[in-house]
């Protein structure tokens, strides 16, 4: 067992628990993260990366206020990560229009600050001429626009932000014990490596729980109770980008459901499911793929002839409102000092909070871990750009003078910002590396071997999160060997690291896959098999492949 | 804000995150690339990427999978989306018929439309030509000079001369192309005769103009719509019953532009002309005695934009002709549909690759021992002409219609 | 311009292009109608007859021995569909099965000869070629190009795996290393397996590099022997005696291209098999339709049937639509070859699978009507195993003439046949057994078409 002391541990590297990181390390506490997986790998991984506004909230102005600061200073600091939504709202019915109009006068108080119009009218015209693929019977339509961000990215910026001012980030690590001394205080975290499969444990006073989904199970790994409510979303995804601008229409129970535009994709949903199964078994249900082509199809007739490459789902962790249904549960967050609760000294756990502000949770939480401290330093989270969004990029001069195609460069750009030359600068003793691997997103060699060295992922999958490798819409078939390739090379595994990297991304893809297999992607399937089984005879491979959550069971 | 001032401020959103959205008319093009699997098989098959590389042109795999999914993001696209000669290799060869050439011109469109700044320039000079004369090419100054250019191609190639005919209720109108029409005039000639040889009841146009086909390739859709609205208009007063054209990119668009604007009435190239309305008999007698007395040694190249982008049969059609010639003697080139690197613009910005793909062609005709290349489109007959020329190859080139005309036999 | 045949083939690819040939051997006019390339395509070129048993994990050491296995086991897998014929007695049945696909693998095999794509391989046992990953698979025939030589029967073999610098379809080192563990493993030959890297570039650069420009410069003469050089010393550093190739030694002069490596490297060279779309799939894809069109039949590309027209039990036409044109197209008999989820012969949504063209009723793996089957129902949790994914077996129920059958077990047309991966019963990817199962079926519903016509006329 090694042990060394920290100021806080922050257990979980989702957009909060990386927020949270940042935070304490730019205020100067040595920080330590610990993430059971990868970096933004449950909740924050599979929502659609909106940088809500508040207009759901309201009923709750004070959070509508915040939110919409919040969107203020993300465009300050992510300037390469976030990108602007036209939504529109179209409507079929004179009653849809009667009916929650007071929504629209909250949105429209802050709308100066975050630079977009109030909620605005459309005439039919208008509105299909906007966007052609609307049902013809549209009676109108409100506009409004949202921001949205990459959040793989924003999470990884965080981390690197924090580890840039000296926090330790560790992935693959979990959470198993705590040392708790008789004044029920925390000394000391124990957590199990899994990558070199020691259990390992650090000295601490302050444990940050930013788990999400996991919150409750932390909390009740020190005895301490947590109640929480545990929520299921599911999402849709198409190949391409379907519609010109977000559509948001009410589903059949009254929900609203939106579809979103997405990089090069478009992402549709979400579902809300309240949920008791361990979330890493859960995956998309027939029900609410239907439901979700159901609702869009009132206003989008041809939704169904789309292509779908794949579901996603997720977990929200709410705030444990009983007896009111998912849409009513209070979307602002909670912060539970548990030695104001009678629980453990020094934990301090989250509940609820949504991805606009998690920067807003994060200073909250690190105000009290500097009370705790006795350190109390003021926030420059809001102010201090993350890594690479400091400034704007050349883009065509990029081009000229590394010779790599323009459209890489861009998508480059979105992840990277000003970061991106130290990736292009490898491509001068390299260039071999400028070769395209991922062609659908494109991603070039360069981009995944500094991923590598860089980012810390340790699978295929984890690369995905970093640079969207395999999330067009061939998820992956082209790429998988390639990239594994690379990733056998930098990491010198052994060959039955190779096939095992090449099965793992493919069963990880394949679980978003399967749930909407139908139309296109069957095609798509088929020659997937014929790669890898029929030719790669991965199939028969005795490799040590080990059964995911949810490929156990039916 | 009233709704107008809302609608004007939400286009120029959309104009500032460029994001430019699809037109009704478009959307079939686009689904099709739903169905792209990425597997590469067109990559395999690219004459631009196997006579550039890949990385010089990523090719069609990357414009269904990649350039042509995110709007916002078309500008960047403007270092490849341009080389793509438009043949249609790709689409023939995939598994799903994926409309990469149709997408092109899409992206090309959205590039003209928002980053006119990044169109090639030599794209814009031909544009200029044909806001001004509605024609691709720079019309003659002095129409005596075009006539005596004319009638010298017709004294050295043997042909007889046939009037212009303009005049409503014909039941065919020849429609000869720009190339036909400023340059390579032999063509048109040709084209009368034949038809004039067969008793066909035709008629020119009364004012010549362009089909729109290149103002649709180098994205100018104003000026391709404009221009095809004008067409359609001249054809119908006309009152014609079919569209005859010797052009392969005018027979593809013309049947397109008739479809989607309800002419009323097809468009065909004149070999579908000859065979399906004239007939093989009539042919045959037409050509089995004719002036020319020499054996000839011909091989022949399939135009992309017959085989690929009207049907392979026109092509079998040409080389069924050509066997009822006496002292006709055909040999089949490897690469005969292999494209020209004529098409899709690309001469007019980056000749380096349109010359860099027909090298195939030139080999391959080498490799024949014919002594003459007859093909039936005007575009190609230029590229190939001119990179015979300048390897040093003694092969001529003949468009087929003039082939044709100068073997009918003499009417009695 | 409308035409008219003995026998209209609709699909291109193995199945297609086999029955089209055997046809066209026999004297009739055959058309091929192809909308585009498919599985064929794209397939690593080899010809894998039968690796596996559905569910099973030990390879089967020859066609004979799987075909054996198959037929008693899955009575109705396309390779046992036999036709009727009075003189087969129920107890020579097995033996029917077995001698029709050995006659098949060895017509094949003698029509290739001469072609892009002469191949190798022998009907009583299977060949284990390395592939781009370093792993193995059973397969019947493969490429000459891809013969390794004695590699696994010399002690001292020494195998060096080459990679191309920006060519990033084929890593050298996972591949190398991949094989040596599963040597290790095994015990068998070779012990000693390397990698290294070359430089070769086609266009002067070294990245995005694609197997088509690496296979075109490579049909240039002089561009092998630089080649040569550039190997040498890797051979002399490791002691290599083979070398395994990316598949891109050439679209016409692959065979040439090995031998003049072997000749000036004094080591046996061989390509290895490769994912889609490969250049040995592109030369076989390309020896087909010469051997095709050489034995007189005519190949129309880019012609998609999109419609028919019957007259009581017989289907008397099809037509077919190109790009801007539509043609009619009057035959005898007709042979549906068009694939499955790929080449398109079989398509799906949400509620059920059908055929594309003549609607008739799909089958899954079991034979239970597929027009109701929810895809994401009829597939594994697991991506790739060895289950595979029951809904590659869906397809079309054929009788034993190979013509696809109604819901009542009736052939749907007296003259309409089918071939290839449009039928039912049998998942290519983890059976290894798709070109095989292909060129058989096109091979014996071509001959029963043949026969129909004959007695017709």
């Amino acid at each position: 067992m090694t042990t060394s002391e920290f100021d806080v541990v922050v257990i979980g590297g989702g957009s909060t628990g990386t927020a949270v990181a940042r935070d304490c390390a730019m205020r100067g506490y040595r920080t330590l993260l610990l993430e059971r997986d990868d970096i933004a790998s449950a909740t924050v991984g599979t929502c659609a990366g909106m940088i809500s506004s508040g207009l759901k909230y309201r009923d709750e102005p004070d959070i509508m206020e915040m939110c919409s600061k919040e969107v203020v200073h993300w465009n300050r600091i992510a300037r390469h990560l976030i990108m602007k939504n036209p939504i529109l709202a179209p409507l079929l019915d004179l009653s849809d229009a009667a009916s929650d109009s007071s929504y629209m006068d909250s949105y429209s108080e802050h709308v100066g600050e975050r630079e977009v119009p109030p909620m605005m009218f459309l005439t039919p015209d208008a509105s299909l001429e906007i966007e052609p693929m609307l049902h013809p019977d549209v009676i109108a339509s409100v506009y409004y626009e949202e921001y949205f961000i990459d959040p793989f990215r924003l999470c990884l910026l965080q981390a690197i932000d924090a580890r840039n001012h000296g926090a330790q980030i560790r992935t693959y690590c979990e959470v198993i014990n705590f040392e708790v001394n008789n004044n029920d205080e925390i000394e000391e975290v124990v957590f199990y490596n899994r990558i070199s499969g020691a259990t390992e444990s650090v000295k601490t006073q302050v444990v940050v729980n930013a788990t999400g989904p996991w919150a409750q199970k932390v909390a009740k790994s020190v005895g301490d109770e947590l109640p929480i409510r545990l929520n299921k979303g599911a999402h849709v995804i198409f190949d391409r980008r379907i519609v010109n601008v977000g559509i948001t229409v009410k589903a059949i129970d009254g929900r609203w459901i939106y579809l979103f535009p997405h990089e090069n994709t478009t992402l549709l949903g979400t579902t809300a499911l309240d949920t008791w199964e361990d979330p890493d078994t859960l995956v998309a249900s027939f029900d609410e793929i239907e439901y979700l082509l159901q609702s869009m199809e009132t206003v989008l007739p041809s939704i169904r002839e789309a292509r779908i490459i794949r579901t996603m789902t997720g977990v929200r962790p709410l705030v444990p409102e009983w007896k009111v249904p998912e849409g009513k549960v209070t979307r602002g967050y909670q912060i539970v000092d548990h030695s104001e609760t009678g629980g453990k000294k020094g934990l301090i756990s989250f509940l609820g909070g949504k991805l606009v502000m998690c920067r807003h949770m994060a200073e909250a939480v690190t105000d009290i871990v500097g009370k705790k401290l006795g350190k109390e330093v003021p926030c420059t989270t809001h102010e201090t750009p993350l890594p690479g969004n400091e400034d704007d990029v050349d883009i065509i001069a990029l081009s000229k003078e590394y010779d790599i195609s323009l459209h890489a460069l861009e998508r480059m750009r979105a992840r990277r910002g000003t970061e991106m030359v130290k990736v292009l600068a490898h491509t001068k003793e390299h260039p071999e590396w400028k070769t395209t691997i991922c062609t659908c997103e494109p991603v070039i060699e360069a981009e995944i071997r500094v991923a590598i060295r860089d980012e810390f992922p340790q699978t295929l999958n984890d690369i995905r999160r970093r640079i969207r490798l395999g999330t067009g819409p061939c998820q992956g078939t082209f790429c998988t060997y390639k990239a594994a390739g690379i990733l056998a090379e930098e990491l010198s595994l052994s060959g039955d690291d190779f096939l095992v990297d090449i099965l793992d991304f493919r069963a990880e893809r394949w679980k978003g896959i399967r749930q909407s297999m139908r139309g296109e992607q069957l095609a798509q399937e088929e020659l997937a098999q014929g790669m890898y089984a029929c030719v790669g005879n991965l199939d028969q491979s005795d490799v040590d492949y080990d059964l995911k959550p949810w490929e156990e069971g039916i | 804000m009233d709704e107008n001032e809302a609608f004007e401020y939400v286009k120029r959103t959309l104009k500032n995150e460029k994001i430019t959205p699809f037109h009704l008319d478009e959307l079939d093009i686009v689904k099709s690339i739903e169905s792209c699997i990425n597997c590469g098989l067109c990559i395999n098959h690219c004459p631009v990427v196997a006579s550039v590389g890949l990385d010089r042109f990523s090719g069609p795999r990357s414009i269904a999978v990649e350039l042509s999914r995110s709007s916002p993001e078309f500008w960047a696209t403007i270092d490849k989306i341009y080389l793509c000669t438009g043949c249609g290799t790709c689409r023939e060869v995939c598994p799903k018929n994926v409309n990469i050439p149709e997408i092109v011109n899409i992206v090309r469109a959205n590039i003209f439309e928002h980053r006119r700044d990044l169109v090639p320039k030599g794209l814009m000079l031909v544009k200029e030509i044909i806001d001004k004369h509605e024609r691709a090419f720079e019309p003659w100054e002095d129409p005596a000079e075009k006539i005596e250019s004319r009638d010298m191609r017709l004294e050295r190639l043997n042909l007889p001369f046939v009037p212009d005919v303009v005049k409503e209720n014909a039941k065919v109108l020849f429609y000869p192309g720009c190339q036909a029409e400023e340059r390579a005039q032999e063509v048109r000639e040709a084209a009368k005769v034949i038809l004039d040889y067969f008793d066909v009841d035709f008629t020119l146009l009364d004012e010549f103009q362009c089909c729109s086909l290149p103002s649709h390739l180098m994205g100018d859709a104003k000026t391709a719509r404009d221009l095809a609205s004008k067409l359609k208009k001249k054809v119908k007063k006309l009152g014609v019953k079919k569209v005859v054209t010797t052009c392969a990119g005018c027979t593809s668009n013309l049947t397109d532009l008739s479809e989607r604007d309800n002419w009323g009435i097809p468009a065909y190239h004149l070999l579908e002309f000859l065979v399906n309305e004239i007939g093989f008999n009539r042919l045959a007698n037409a050509l089995k005695n004719p002036d020319i007395e020499t054996e000839v040694h011909v091989s022949v190249h399939d135009p992309c934009h017959l085989i690929r982008h009207t049907s392979r049969q026109v092509m079998d059609h040409a080389l069924n002709i050509l066997r009822i010639m006496p002292g006709v003697r055909v040999s089949e080139s490897i690469a005969h549909d292999s494209c020209c690197g004529g098409g899709g613009m690309v001469s007019y910005h980056s000749p380096d690759v349109a010359n860099a793909v027909v090298q195939e062609n030139l080999e391959a005709l080498e490799k024949t021992g014919a002594e003459r290349l007859v093909t039936p489109c005007p575009l190609c007959t230029a590229q190939l002409e001119n990179n015979l020329f300048k390897s040093g190859s003694s092969i001529e080139v003949d468009d087929l219609t003039v082939f044709i005309a100068q073997r009918l036999a003499k009417k009695e | 311009m409308d035409i008219e045949a003995d026998l209209v083939v609709i699909g291109g690819g193995m199945a297609g292009l086999v029955a089209g040939t055997i046809a066209a051997e026999a004297g009739l006019n055959v058309v091929v109608i192809r909308k585009g390339q498919s599985a064929t395509a794209y397939s690593s070129g080899a010809v894998d007859v039968i690796g596996y048993l559905p569910l099973a994990s030990d390879p089967f050491s020859s066609p004979e021995e799987g075909l054996f296995a198959l037929s008693r086991l899955y009575p109705l897998h396309p390779y046992s569909v036999i036709g009727y014929d009075e003189s087969i007695q129920p107890e020579k049945i097995l033996d029917v099965i077995v001698e029709r696909t050995r006659d098949t693998v060895s017509w094949l095999k003698a029509h290739l000869e001469g072609t892009l794509a002469p191949v190798k391989g022998k009907f009583d046992s299977n060949i284990h070629p390395i592939t781009i990953l370093g792993t193995t698979k059973p397969t019947c025939l493969i490429q000459k190009t891809m013969d390794s030589g004695d590699l696994n029967e010399r002690d001292d073999s020494v195998l060096l795996f080459v990679g191309i610098s920006g060519y990033a379809d084929f890593n050298s080192s996972a591949a190398a290393q991949t094989y040596l563990e599963d040597r290790v493993v095994s015990g068998s030959s070779p012990q000693k397996v390397a990698h290294c890297v070359l430089q070769v570039m086609p266009f002067g650069k070294p990245y995005n590099i694609s197997s088509i420009e690496l296979a075109r410069h490579l049909d240039h003469a002089g561009s092998i022997e630089p080649i040569a050089e550039q190997l040498k010393k890797h051979i002399e550093q490791v002691g290599a005696t083979h070398i395994a190739f990316p598949p891109i030694m050439g679209i016409r002069n692959a065979m040439k291209n090995k031998l003049k490596l072997e000749e000036m490297t004094g080591t046996t060279v061989f390509e290895l098999l490769g994912f889609p779309p490969s250049i040995p799939g592109q030369r076989l894809q390309k020896s087909l339709e010469t051997i095709f069109v050489k034995a007189g039949g005519k190949l129309l590309l880019g012609h998609e049937a999109i419609s028919y027209t019957r007259d009581g039990a017989l289907l008397k036409s099809i037509t077919a639509k190109s790009p801007r044109r539509e043609i009619k197209i009057d035959a005898k008999a007709f042979l549906l070859a068009t694939g499955k989820y790929i080449g398109g012969g079989i398509s799906g949504n949400k509620n059920g699978l059908r055929e594309t063209l003549f609607d008739i009723m799909p089958v899954t793996g079991d034979y239970h009507s597929a027009l109701d089957i929810v895809p994401s129902r009829s597939t594994s949790t697991l991506s790739i195993s060895p289950v595979g994914q029951p809904i590659q077996s869906c397809g079309l129920s054929v009788d034993p003439r190979f013509r696809p059958v109604t819901e009542e077990g009736l052939e749907w047309a007296e003259n309409l046949f089918a071939a290839g991966a449009i039928l039912a019963g049998y998942n290519y990817a983890v059976e290894k057994s798709g070109l095989g199962v292909a060129a058989t079926s096109g091979f014996n519903a071509a001959k029963n078409a043949i026969e129909l016509i004959k007695e017709v006329a």
